[in-house]
């Protein structure tokens, strides 16, 4: 959990290539939708576009575009999973 | 039990395991064992990476088999799945079911595999041995497998 009105973003495999980094924090003062994230996402880090296919994670469960990002959550950033 | 480790595992072990703790009740283990295999095809595979998500791969895991343990009179489960370097050949992830009848257990063994294909946060990054590295696409069949799932109807029930 985050102190501060702000978020935990993590990125992970092929996003944390792009990103060149694994977690960053962002202020957020009033929650707003995933989506709203995500196309912060594709505005700080272009190479990421196209967003929509991205997956994403909210304190650590699957989560919507729809979903609620609320100060202190950890949001996850990645690619559709590849394990078994 | 769930674990997410970097070691091997020993699969007899770990059945012998789920056999004593549930030792008179059930009538029938179902075991699954995944390997490595080469992903890219007409070029040979080095080696395989398997990133994690530490914390939300246990979490969805323990989702996926609490669901089948209530879905087909599951009397206990054991999943162990490896990350970081793997060779080819090598064991990636196993799962045991034990049920009282063998009907519940083949389909709740399938299930946890399909489920956990789609949902467990792991990622595999594929070594050629010319050097070249690429991260595994999710396959369209893996997830049309895990679809199946939430219509009864089309998965053999």
């Amino acid at each position: 959990m985050v102190n501060g009105a702000a978020i935990e973003v993590l990125y992970f495999a092929q996003v944390a290539e792009i990103t060149r980094v694994r977690r960053e924090t962002w202020p957020l003062p009033e929650p707003v939708p995933a989506a709203e994230l995500l196309s912060r996402l594709e505005s700080r880090h272009p190479g990421l576009a196209p967003v929509e296919r991205l997956k994403i994670a909210i304190n650590q469960s699957h989560a919507n575009p729809d979903s609620l990002v609320k100060a202190g959550d950890e949001f996850a950033v990645f690619e559709p999973v590849t394990g078994g | 039990m769930i674990l997410v480790q970097e070691a091997d595992f020993d699969a007899a072990e770990l059945l012998a395991r789920l056999r004593r703790r549930t030792a008179g009740k059930a009538g029938a283990c179902v075991t699954f064992t995944g390997y490595v295999r080469d992903y890219a095809e007409q070029v040979s595979s080095q080696s395989l990476f398997l990133e994690h998500y530490p914390g939300m791969c246990e979490s969805e895991i323990e989702k996926v088999c609490e669901h089948a343990k209530a879905r087909w009179n599951v009397l206990d489960y054991l999943v162990v799945h490896r990350v970081g370097e793997l060779r080819l050949s090598e064991q990636i992830v196993f799962i045991a079911v034990a049920c009282a009848h063998r009907g519940d257990a083949f389909q709740a063994c399938a299930y946890i595999i399909d489920a956990l294909k789609t949902r467990a946060p792991f990622w595999k990054r594929e070594t050629l041995a010319s050097g070249e590295r690429f991260w595994v696409s999710q396959r369209e069949e893996d997830v049309q497998r895990a679809a199946q799932w939430e219509h009864p109807g089309e998965s053999g029930e």
